[in-house]
């Protein structure tokens, strides 16, 4: 169960399938993305690939020397483009993939426009999501919803994504879903259309304990993306932002040409790859050795080339050395980027706050920090906004609730309209206790109570990292088989007898990187057990806020309406 | 693992297929494959893991329904175009050949069509019909087109050509709009001499036309290799040769360089250059991809530049991976100093064997020996005497034995005495017991005498240690501040350059048939033996540098005098290679003193070098203010190395700025985002090539330094060959200035002044030097 990988071989297959000499790939805009989280250039330029071109590019020139690999999503603009291709071929032969099931119809046509029989292959090979850990994988959509109903073009796509995730990792599975979650049923439900249409491709040889699909909506847990981020990973996407594994570096002050923009692959940056889930302290120290090792290794000052067994060992440690200075100025960087923002933004002492409100139960403490930093001129209006929400999410029902206070705050503070607009709409229409399915804040059971008991009594770890995704809980109960089937149903009639081993978790409004590494740490520590996240996108605070906004769109405008109305026939 | 070797064995329980280790559980296996072997490359390549589904037959059940319906219009055509043209056109009346074209194919009628079917024009007397030859339809003169003979003939032709070799020709044609207009202009050129006679060509309509013109295309095609294709299967061979022989090389020169014999050395030189040719031959190779077209007019599409140069890129990558992968090889001397050592190291161990078994027999002697000693005699033992016979008297007890071989006699004396005392002591004999111990009371002073002296003259050794090294250290200074001066780095290039010149001339020594320079070597060898000879004193006592300190102070003028006049003159032809001679004796001599400086003197004939030595500094600094190119291009550079570290990194292009990373590239992006990858690409072929040269200089192949050096520059496009040159011979900064372009000349490249400099960094040097003298 590893997306990445499946992703990888799928391409590999394809252009090893095409054969020797040069090779164009032509993919269109998702399919790039997707390949570009699996494959670096260079890589992909020692499996003669010269050339990548959008198959919506009119541009292209004929070079019949070339052999075209085709990575498509079977969408009817594509396959448009493709007859459009096949018609007047521009390259010496074609290798044609779709990212999904393409229709026979479809197939027609296209074999009806290949009047020079230049097309050598048609297949399916079902890498149709972004991969980008090895156990978490995204969709890309932001704002699935509208209301609390699917978009539909938005579902289709996320049943593609999802079954094509199933069909790479040859799993046929079992799904429950969120009961609370009208969106949540209705994907369950696609899905398993999809799988029972297709039965043929969903044939896998049976394993004794069925993998199973859990299928959640992030209005369940609203706390997470809202928190602010200590994990390498999960931190340059809440402070930096990470687009398929790409960082805009273009805001920070004084950056060099060269480091505009970087990228954070796993995948062939072994810092990266060994760092991405530490905390950020152990970061700072593990940038501080890598210094100092690249320091041994770089060659400054004359004395130290001056004899030839110097000059020797430098050209042989050449590469590496180039590979290394580009890591590590890349990687100083950022973490020298983060920890200004963490100074100029006040963020230690707002993440503390933070962790308070989503772990703790001391109202009076919280609402008094929370009125300090917002009075704080360092605490940007996000951070403001988001320690209000979370205040308003956990106090909701509150006796001396004083959000209304809080609300006045933020204007005075100057924050605004839209965060303020978020601020309300995500407790009353997003994640608030009416449409949430479970209890977000209280442990239910004894051994939760205890657990939280004890957990005070030991003191806390690290106070910046309190905080839990409400996943870890969910994952957890499911693994000891004790995931309550009145919250969580299964789709159709069978149930699971033994304690499932393959997981896939699907985060309906988007999964976050700290949940990510909840799933890593799961992984880690449960033998038997594999786990693979996936959800619409990735989020962080930011694009979560954006996602809240746009799936309101649709509820607050008839809102607003209806308050403005009722504004004008008071008066 | 070792299982696999053992056919009888069976093993059972959780195996990982791969590497045979047996997992305790299902569970631990799983895992185990996956942290072990996912990222192998053979899962990658092997049979893919996940769900694939194949419509390719589906596709081609359709595709050939279609495909049989144009296959049979296009031969049609093609079959009555061969009977249109089989006779002699020019010579028949243009009735006969009207009739043998309305045998061809039935023409259509004339009143049944009023208008054009293509334009829809009305038909009269001034607007004729016109018959399609091919396919007898009607169209105006205007829809008209005409295919010429030569054009049928090679379609005919090519189309029996492909009937003979092919069972079906399998292209077909498609109704195509783009040739349709260049063929109205070439009509309306020729059409007043079109209605009186078609003695040499064939009328037909636009559908007939458009459907064989892409059958020429089609053959064009067929036919037609780029020189692109050409190129790059070359280098594809090429790399696949790489491929094959590198690795053999490697295990050669791993072997050779830890001393073993089991290769040959002219062997793994022979094996080395042909790799590095096969090397420059991809680098030519890549080249040449990459400037294809560029001086045509039209330009080429941006695309084509845009595969040219990635496939330069992945070639100059390729390079680079698996040439700075290739180790040097010892030069001869290192090899055979490699040799004795390990032979050194060989003997020593059969000695320590030998010791160990001898010391062990002799234990075992002396235990025999024992039983003896009662009743043997007593032995007076004088200082400084030899160790006792064995056969009588006291015995050293041989637990002290292995120890006390290392150290000083007189203490070991001293034990030997002490064990005695405590054998005679045990046996009782007083007397012999006082004599022993005078003994030892007197070696015991001996020894105090001795230490105190000892320490007395290494105090005064130190002391003169320190005054050396003061003096070293204020050289040192002056020198540092001259060169602070003339940029810092920049001169530290210089001399690194230096110090490998030494090593590329070296050679000569080994080669002296092929070059006329021996002399040099000659002069190197003078250089480099004393070195060699003043260095191994050096090792077991300091004072012995002091020598040529001593040299020094005294009268300079008055040692060049004294030297012999063989020497001079040599000195005289190649003044310029004491440099070289400094350089060499303090990098040897770098790894055995504290001081590497210490040494410099003593090389060559001392008092020579002595008075060469600074005048060689001012050398330097003139050299550099008089603008020669060679450290010209030092003095405004930085450390080419610093300024490696500001460069993006090749190996990464995803990491790289957003334009080289063609996954996010807009494709109306177009020009604009690819200039960085010019540069990027320039930037790394100095990279390579500036690796080539030190690689080549390392191993002392000057021949191959000047083909690299002269290969580097064909390989720099023209356009900042200046700034290349500056960069391999001096290492200098390397500065892209794509916006100042020389126009390229090819002759110019060769002939190059630059080209010289890193064949021979000594020559500036060298004509300075002899001024000087």
């Amino acid at each position: 169960m590893n997306v990445v990988l499946a992703v990888k071989q799928y391409i590999s297959k394809m252009i090893e399938d095409s054969g020797p000499g040069m090779k164009v790939l032509l993919m269109d805009k998702e399919t790039t993305g997707i390949v570009s989280m699996v494959y670096t250039q260079s890589e992909i330029l020692q499996k003669e690939v010269y050339l990548f071109e959008r198959i919506d590019s009119a541009n292209r020139e004929v070079m019949k020397h070339l052999k075209a690999i085709c990575f498509l999503r079977p969408t009817k603009e594509n396959v448009d483009y493709l007859i459009q291709e096949l018609r007047r071929p521009k390259y010496s032969i074609y290798f044609i993939y779709f990212s999904n099931v393409i229709s026979k119809s479809d197939v027609k046509s296209l074999a009806e426009a290949d009047e020079q029989e230049v097309v050598a292959e048609v297949q399916e090979f079902y890498g149709d999501y972004i991969a980008v850990n090895p156990h978490l994988f995204s969709l890309n959509i932001l704002g699935c919803c509208q209301g609390r109903n699917w978009d539909p073009a938005q579902l289709s796509r996320t049943t593609q994504g999802l079954t094509a995730l199933l069909l790479s990792l040859k799993k046929c599975p079992m799904i429950r879903y969120q009961l609370s979650s009208e969106a949540a049923k209705r994907l369950a439900e696609c899905v398993k259309q999809v799988i029972t249409k297709e039965y043929e491709l969903f044939e896998f040889r049976r394993t004794e304990v069925p993998p199973l699909l859990l299928i959640l909506d992030r209005c369940d847990d609203a706390i997470t993306p809202l928190l602010n981020q200590w994990t390498y990973q999960a931190m340059v996407h809440e402070l930096l932002g990470i687009n398929n594994n790409r960082i805009d570096l273009s805001r920070v002050p004084g950056i060099s040409k060269d480091l505009r923009e970087v990228v954070l692959s796993a995948e062939n940056d072994e810092f990266y790859a060994n760092n991405m889930y530490l905390n950020f302290a152990e970061i700072g120290s593990n940038i501080k050795n890598l210094m100092e090792d690249f320091q041994k290794k770089k060659p400054k000052e004359q004395q130290k080339l001056e004899s030839i067994a110097d000059m020797k060992a430098f050209v042989e440690n050449y590469p590496q050395f180039k590979k290394m200075s580009g890591t590590v100025s890349k990687h100083v960087t950022v973490v020298g980027e983060l920890s200004r923002l963490v100074g100029e933004r006040n963020l230690l002492e707002v993440s503390e706050v933070e962790q308070e409100l989503a772990c703790q139960n001391d109202h009076s403490s919280a609402l008094q920090n929370v009125k300090r930093l917002l009075q704080n001129p360092k605490v940007t209006e996000c951070d403001a906004a988001r320690l209000v929400m979370l205040y308003a999410l956990h106090y909701e029902r509150h006796s001396s609730n004083s959000l209304p206070g809080l609300m006045m705050d933020l204007r005075n503070k100057g924050v605004s309209e839209k965060y303020r607009k978020v601020t309300t709409f995500i407790l009353v229409e997003y994640g608030g206790k009416r449409v949430r399915g479970s209890d977000l804040f209280s442990p239910k059971d004894a051994v939760a109570i205890t657990k939280q008991f004890l957990k005070g009594l030991k003191g806390i770890e690290n106070v910046y990292t309190q905080h839990q995704p409400f996943l870890h809980e969910t994952l957890d109960h499911l693994i000891k088989g004790k995931l309550k089937e009145n919250l969580y149903p299964y789709l159709g009639p069978s149930t699971l007898r033994d304690r499932p081993q393959d997981i896939i978790v699907f985060v309906i409004g988007g999964a976050t990187y700290e949940e990510a590494l909840t799933v890593y740490n799961l992984n880690r520590t449960t033998p038997g057990v594999r786990i693979v996240l996936g959800g619409t996108t990735v989020h962080n605070t930011k694009s979560f806020l954006e996602e809240v906004l746009s799936s309101g769109l649709h509820g607050r405008s008839k809102e607003s309406s209806q308050v403005t109305s009722r504004s004008a026939s008071r008066r | 693992m070792a299982s696999l070797d053992d056919p009888g064995e069976v093993r059972e329980g959780f195996l990982c297929p791969l590497c045979l280790k047996d997992l305790q559980s299902f569970y631990q296996l799983q895992t185990h494959y996956e942290e072990e072997h996912s990222g192998e490359d053979h899962d990658v390549k092997g049979q893919i893991k996940s769900a694939v589904r194949s419509h390719l037959s589906d596709f081609k059940k359709h595709r050939a329904a279609r495909i049989d319906h144009y296959v049979v219009e296009v031969n049609k055509l093609i079959i009555r175009l061969e009977k249109l043209t089989a006779f002699d056109r020019t010579n028949a009346e243009s009735a006969k050949i009207r009739a043998i074209e309305k045998s061809v194919v039935p023409w259509v009628n004339d009143q049944d069509v009023p208008f054009c079917p293509d334009c829809g024009n009305k038909f009269s007397i001034r607007n004729r019909r016109h018959h399609c030859r091919l396919c007898g339809s009607i169209m105006c003169k205007k829809c008209m087109e005409l295919i010429s003979l030569p054009l049928a003939n090679k379609l005919t032709s090519a189309s029996k050509d492909s009937l003979s070799s092919h069972t079906s020709p399998s292209q077909s044609p498609n109704s195509v709009h783009g040739s349709r207009r260049g063929s109205i202009s070439s009509v309306s050129s020729v059409s007043s001499v079109l209605d009186e006679k078609d003695d040499d060509r064939i009328r037909c309509c636009t559908h007939c036309k458009g459907t064989l013109l892409k059958r020429e295309q089609q053959i064009d095609e067929k036919e037609h290799i780029p020189d692109i294709v050409k190129l790059y299967e070359k280098l594809q061979l090429c790399m696949e040769k790489v491929d094959q022989k590198a690795p053999e090389y490697i295990r050669m020169a791993t072997s050779l360089n830890a001393g073993e014999t089991t290769y040959r050395l002219e062997h793994a030189n022979d094996l080395r250059v042909e790799v590095q040719k096969v090397y420059e031959l991809i680098d030519a190779l890549s080249k040449k991809i990459l400037t294809l077209g560029l001086n045509q007019d039209p330009p080429p599409h941006p695309n084509t530049l845009r595969l040219q140069r990635m496939i330069r890129y992945s070639a100059t990558l390729f390079v680079q991976e698996k040439l700075l992968g290739l180790m040097s090889l010892p030069t001869q001397e290192q090899f055979e100093e490699l040799k004795k050592r390990k032979e050194e190291m060989e003997r020593k161990k059969m000695l320590e064997k030998q010791a160990s078994l001898e010391s062990q027999r002799r234990l075992e002697e002396r235990r025999s020996d024992l039983p003896s000693r009662a009743n043997g005699e007593v032995v007076y033992l004088r200082r400084g005497s030899a160790p006792l016979r064995k056969a009588e008297g006291w015995l050293p007890l041989s637990g002290g034995q292995g120890q006390s071989e290392d150290l000083d006699p007189l203490l070991q004396q001293i034990h030997n005495i002490t064990s005695f005392i405590k054998q005679a002591k045990a046996a009782g004999r007083t007397d012999e017991v006082r004599t022993l111990q005078e003994n030892l009371r007197q070696l015991q002073d001996e020894y105090d005498q001795q230490q105190t002296e000892k320490a007395i003259e290494l105090s005064r050794k130190q002391a003169e240690e320190e005054d050396l090294q003061r003096e070293q250290l204020q050289r040192l200074c002056e020198r540092e501040w001259e060169r602070e001066r003339e940029q810092f780095q920049a001169a530290s290039l210089h001399t690194r350059t230096r110090s490998l010149d030494f090593r590329e001339i070296r050679p000569f020594q080994l080669e002296p048939s092929t070059e006329p320079c021996t002399h040099l070597a000659h002069a190197l060898d003078l250089g480099s033996s004393p070195v060699q000879s003043s260095a191994t004193p050096k090792t077991p006592s300091p004072s012995s540098a002091l020598e040529p300190i001593r040299v020094w102070s005294g009268p300079p003028a008055l040692g060049q005098e004294f030297l012999p006049q063989s020497t001079m003159s040599q000195q005289r032809e190649v003044p310029s290679l004491n440099p070289f001679e400094e350089e060499d004796s303090s990098s040897p001599t770098a790894e055995v003193s504290t001081s590497p400086r210490a040494a410099e003197p003593s090389c060559g004939p001392p008092s020579h070098i002595l008075k060469e030595y600074n005048p060689f500094e001012e050398e330097e600094e003139e050299v550099a203010v008089a603008g020669n190119p060679f450290t010209n291009s030092n003095s405004p550079a930085p450390n080419p190395f610093s300024e490696e570290d500001e460069r993006p990194v090749p190996g990464n292009p995803f990491e790289e700025a957003t334009c080289t990373n063609p996954f996010e590239m807009d494709s109306d992006s177009g020009p604009e985002g690819e200039e960085p990858i010019e540069e990027e690409l320039l930037l790394q072929q100095i990279d390579n090539i500036k690796a080539y040269i030190f690689d080549a200089k390392q191993c002392g192949r000057l021949d191959e330094v000047e083909r690299t050096a002269f290969a580097g520059q064909m390989a720099t496009p023209n356009l900042e060959r200046d700034d290349y040159i500056g960069n391999v011979s001096g290492g200098g900064c390397f500065k892209a200035n794509l916006d100042v372009l020389p126009p390229p000349t090819p002759s110019q490249s060769t002939g190059s002044p630059g080209l010289q400099v890193p064949d021979c960094p000594a020559a500036p040097a060298l004509a300075a030097g002899r001024s000087l003298l």
